[in-house]
């Protein structure tokens, strides 16, 4: 009798268990990736603490965030099954083929910029004639180039690397830069900001909000709730970032040792901030408006692609951005 | 008993100490704090000398090594821009002599443009290196690997040689490295890029071996970043720049600045991981771009001189304590005896006049102040027995003067009425004498039936000498007015009798008068003496005028005249010595003679004596008591 009572009790516990399972965990507790789209850095501390934080966990996810390199691409992770969220550029899931769907736009404001010296004497974009301005390939110079069309500039186009010696040791005028990024890298190698002339895409109309979070089609469609908690939890965890800026950085900094990313406290510091003025740009600080892919943004990001050539078609706002 | 002598308020030693002692302090510490400045900045400085030059000297040891390294790229590069034709198999036989000939070099490569060599051809890329064998080759063709490196890129772009920052290479086991680029053109046209790659492993062995008196080097790269650090979490990680921002460190961005403006220089700060006061020396490697530093904490370079500092303090305080000692000792050796001296004579001062000090064996002036005390006490002892005996000598003169004074008051006529079986006048004199025997004098006697002769004098001076003088001429008037020559002639004859012997100067003056007492008359002569009054019954009071005659014993030529009056019925004459009128009140106000002639003129009708106890008490008052000279009154009056 006793023992019937253990067999059945734990029986009965293990059937509960399950159920409460998979009322509580939608993915049927299997293991969600979400891949973001560099190395650990103050650009994904969201992600980040809301893994290290459990709030994944309290929307019922059990989520791994997983860093990319230069080997890796987290749109070929999404598309090859072996990620189930991504995080990538607006500009970038708009040149698909295979559409994916933006469940969260994170930054809403454009990041990349240019940057020259003030001693170069350029002021203003038109005096980038001429000159060399160094852009990244890729979705990077989508804005660029709309901006050299937009102000008919013809600047001496050269190539960038992923540092920004080349800009120090003025073998180009002008730079790309993050301005969470190699702007404040720029300060850090000892040149003050008011030696910098900063070009903003979003001062000269060309603001392309960059992350967002991305799933396929499919998953969208199977698992709407899930999506659902993963942007809650996204924008949770971004909210506990910028709340607790030291907490998070000394996480981002054991990310980075462990990552062996060689980067610095103060250099981080900057990034989140700088994440942060992206995040709130235009929405507010109340994180319950974050996360929007506006439809204004979407169109002029799509216009200038149609525009440069990049896509022949781009899927229809309501088909691409689902909240 | 001994009674403690009171506390003195400023010791000797105390004065000593603040004069001698704090001076000696002050100027100790003052000595010892401008040497610890002066040796800390001679230290500071010759230790900064020596630092800046230890740095410089390894910074142009890397430099030499880096510049050897820096010439491969460059000559490899002129190469292959002489060879007539390229193949690979050239390039890297020329890369493997290279690396033969360079054992700094860690590996080479190659790299070029697409279609720079022959237009056919793609970009490609070969690459030699050592490894465990020997030498390695790979090969790449595809440009997209390297076209945007720093390494190709930026040479390429500022058409010259550039050293790329370092990095941990992957392909040397994590090693730090870091590459020397060359641009190579062919016809005139960027072709493609040599690069020399050296190991930066044996820097940090290199900076351990660097004696920097505990302090630590360090080098940060063209754009600040650590290269070599003793914190290996700073390396290619951290910057002057980074950590400026998160320890709020402003004054390590300045200096950053400096450092990668390729400056040299010599820095205090605080360190940025202990926090103490340190310095800084830092110098550029000019063909890298990087600075060499080195931090050494300022107690470490100071720590010799903050020795020597101790010693001074601790020899200061010795030699203190010994000057210290030594004032107390000195100090204690005066006031010692002092004290002695004090509680000594503090004794005599009682009236000990048997006791001796003893026990200052000195040879200094104390004990000279010792001797002069016992002789002062000797002395003393011997001065009062000699003032006791002159006292009692004093006494038995005094006792004889006495005597002499009462046989001198008796020689004067002391019995009244002096004639009672002559009513015709009335006759009393009184000389109430002051303290020492004196000279005042008076007599009176009947010459014949009816002429009495009456005289008043006082000599000069006090004493024996007048007492004697005077009885020598008391007996001498009574001689010469025996003669009946008249007062004037008497008091002539008594003059140069006196003159003629006087070898001790005495003089005296006298009024001698000879009353007819059955007709009233006077006659009288007046040797510098007050003038006598009358007092008239009827015609108020007269002066006897004086005829500016001379003192007796002081001319023997001298002659004298005679005066006459007469006197009435019930006139009363009045002789009186000049102690009556200079009689003095304490406070120097005179009796006077008007008060003398009034207070007599009140009482002219009442009996003699009692005349004469109305001014002895009158001017017993007016003296308080106090009488200086002798007081002497002849009162005659002529019955009515």
């Amino acid at each position: 009798m006793k023992r019937f009572l253990n067999r059945s009790g734990v029986l009965i516990i293990f059937l509960a268990a399950a159920a409460f399972a998979a009322a509580v965990f939608p993915q049927d507790g299997k293991l969600l990736v979400l891949q973001v789209q560099w190395v650990p850095q103050a650009q994904f501390a969201g992600y980040i603490m809301a893994m290290e934080k459990g709030i994944f966990t309290a929307e019922g996810l059990d989520v791994d965030v997983r860093f990319s390199d230069e080997n890796s691409s987290p749109i070929t992770e999404l598309r090859s099954g072996r990620a189930d969220f991504c995080t990538a550029w607006l500009s970038t899931t708009l040149t698909l083929d295979r559409p994916v769907v933006n469940i969260c736009q994170v930054l809403q404001k454009s990041t990349l910029m240019l940057v020259a010296r003030k001693e170069s004497g350029i002021r203003r974009p038109e005096e980038m004639n001429g000159k060399k301005v160094a852009i990244w390939g890729g979705d990077f110079a989508i804005q660029p180039l709309a901006f050299f069309r937009k102000y008919g500039i013809k600047p001496v186009i050269v190539p960038q690397s992923y540092n920004i010696d080349a800009f120090l040791v003025g073998a180009c005028d002008v730079a790309s830069a993050m301005y969470y990024n190699e702007y404040n890298k720029i300060y850090l190698s000892g040149v003050d900001q008011e030696d910098l002339v900063p070009f903003f895409y979003s001062d000269y109309g060309l603001n392309f909000p960059e992350d967002g979070v991305y799933c396929t089609r499919e998953t969208w469609e199977n698992h709407p709730k899930m999506c659902r908690s993963m942007r809650r939890a996204v924008l949770n965890g971004w909210a506990y970032a910028f709340a607790h800026p030291e907490e998070t950085l000394d996480v981002l900094m054991d990310y980075c040792a462990g990552y062996r990313v060689r980067t610095n406290r103060a250099q981080q510091k900057w990034m989140l901030e700088a994440i942060r003025q992206a995040v709130v740009f235009g929405v507010g600080e109340n994180p319950s408006g974050w996360g929007v892919l506006k439809k204004d943004d979407y169109q002029r990001v799509s216009g200038e692609l149609l525009r440069q050539g990049f896509v022949k078609t781009v899927p229809a706002y309501e088909e691409f951005y689902k909240d | 008993m001994s009674r403690r002598p009171p506390t003195v308020k400023r010791p000797i030693v105390r004065r000593l100490i603040i004069w001698i002692g704090l001076p000696l302090l002050v100027v100790y510490s003052i000595v010892a704090v401008t040497s610890y400045i002066q040796n800390k900045k001679a230290s500071l400085d010759r230790t900064n000398a020596y630092l800046l030059e230890l740095i410089r000297h390894q910074a142009a040891v890397l430099e030499a090594r880096f510049s050897s390294v820096s010439r491969t790229p460059e000559i490899v590069a002129e190469t292959i821009e002489g060879m007539r034709s390229l193949s690979e198999e050239r390039l890297i036989e020329l890369m493997e002599r290279r690396l033969a000939a360079e054992p700094d070099l860690f590996g080479m490569a190659v790299s070029f443009e697409p279609k720079a060599v022959d237009s056919r051809m793609d970009a490609f890329s070969v690459r030699a290196f050592r490894s465990s064998g020997g030498v390695s080759i790979t090969k790449s063709d595809a440009v997209s690997s390297y076209a945007t490196a720093d390494w190709y890129l930026i040479p390429k772009l500022i058409d010259g040689p550039y050293w790329t920052e370092p990095l941990f290479s992957a392909g040397s086991g994590n090693e730090l490295a870091c590459s020397f680029s060359h641009p190579v053109r062919l016809a005139g046209a960027f072709a493609g890029i040599v690069t020399a790659d050296i190991s930066l492993a044996e820097l940090e062995k290199t900076l351990q071996g660097i004696d920097l008196i505990s302090g630590y080097p360090f080098i940060i790269g063209r754009s600040g970043t650590f290269i070599a650090h003793p914190n290996p979490e700073f390396v290619l990680r951290e910057s002057p720049f980074s950590l400026a921002e998160t320890l709020s460190r402003p004054d390590l961005r300045a200096l950053g600045k400096e450092m990668i403006a390729g400056r040299q220089g010599i820095v205090a700060l605080a360190d940025i991981h202990s926090g103490e006061k340190s310095w800084m020396v830092y110098t550029p490697i000019p063909s890298t771009g990087w600075s060499f530093a080195a931090v050494i904490p300022e107690d470490k370079v100071l720590a010799p001189v903050q020795a020597q500092l101790y010693r001074q303090i601790v020899l200061m305080i010795a030699g203190l304590f010994v000057i210290f000692l030594g004032i107390v000792v000195t100090s204690y050796g005066i006031t010692n005896p002092l004290r002695k001296l004090t509680a000594f004579a503090g004794e005599i001062s009682t009236g000990r006049l048997d006791v001796r000090i003893e026990g200052i064996r000195r040879r200094d002036e104390i004990q000279r102040l010792a001797e002069v005390f016992n002789k002062m006490v000797a002395d003393l002892n011997q001065y009062i027995k000699d003032f006791t005996a002159a006292t009692k000598a004093k006494e038995a003169v005094e006792s004889e003067l006495r005597i002499a004074r009462q046989i001198q008051e008796s020689l004067l006529p002391r019995v009244f009425p002096a004639f009672p079986e002559r009513p015709e006048f009335d006759l009393y004199a009184k000389n109430a004498a002051a303290k020492d025997v004196a000279g005042d004098f008076y007599d009176f006697f009947f010459l014949d039936e009816d002429l009495l002769a009456v005289l008043i004098a006082d000599v000069s001076g006090k004493g024996i000498p007048a007492a004697l003088f005077m009885a020598v001429n008391r007996t001498l008037m009574k001689t010469v007015c025996q003669k009946g020559v008249g007062p004037a002639e008497s008091v002539r004859m008594a003059n140069e009798i006196l003159s003629r012997d006087n070898d001790a100067c005495m003089f005296t003056t006298m009024f001698l008068a000879v009353f007819n007492v059955k007709t009233g008359e006077l006659h009288y002569a007046n040797a510098g003496h007050n003038p006598p009054f009358v007092i008239s019954s009827g015609r108020g009071v007269r002066l006897l005028p004086s005829m500016g005659d001379a003192f007796l014993g002081v001319d023997a030529e001298a002659s004298y005249h005679e005066g006459r009056d007469r006197l009435e019925p019930g006139d009363l004459l009045v002789l009186f010595t000049d102690g009556v009128t200079e009689a003095v009140t304490p406070a120097g106000d005179f009796f006077g003679e008007e008060r003398f002639v009034r207070l007599v003129a009140d009482h002219r009708d009442d009996d003699l004596p009692a005349v004469w106890n109305r001014l002895a008490a009158d001017l017993d008052d007016f003296q308080k008591g106090d009488q200086f000279d002798d007081i002497t009154v002849v009162l005659l009056r002529r019955s009515g």
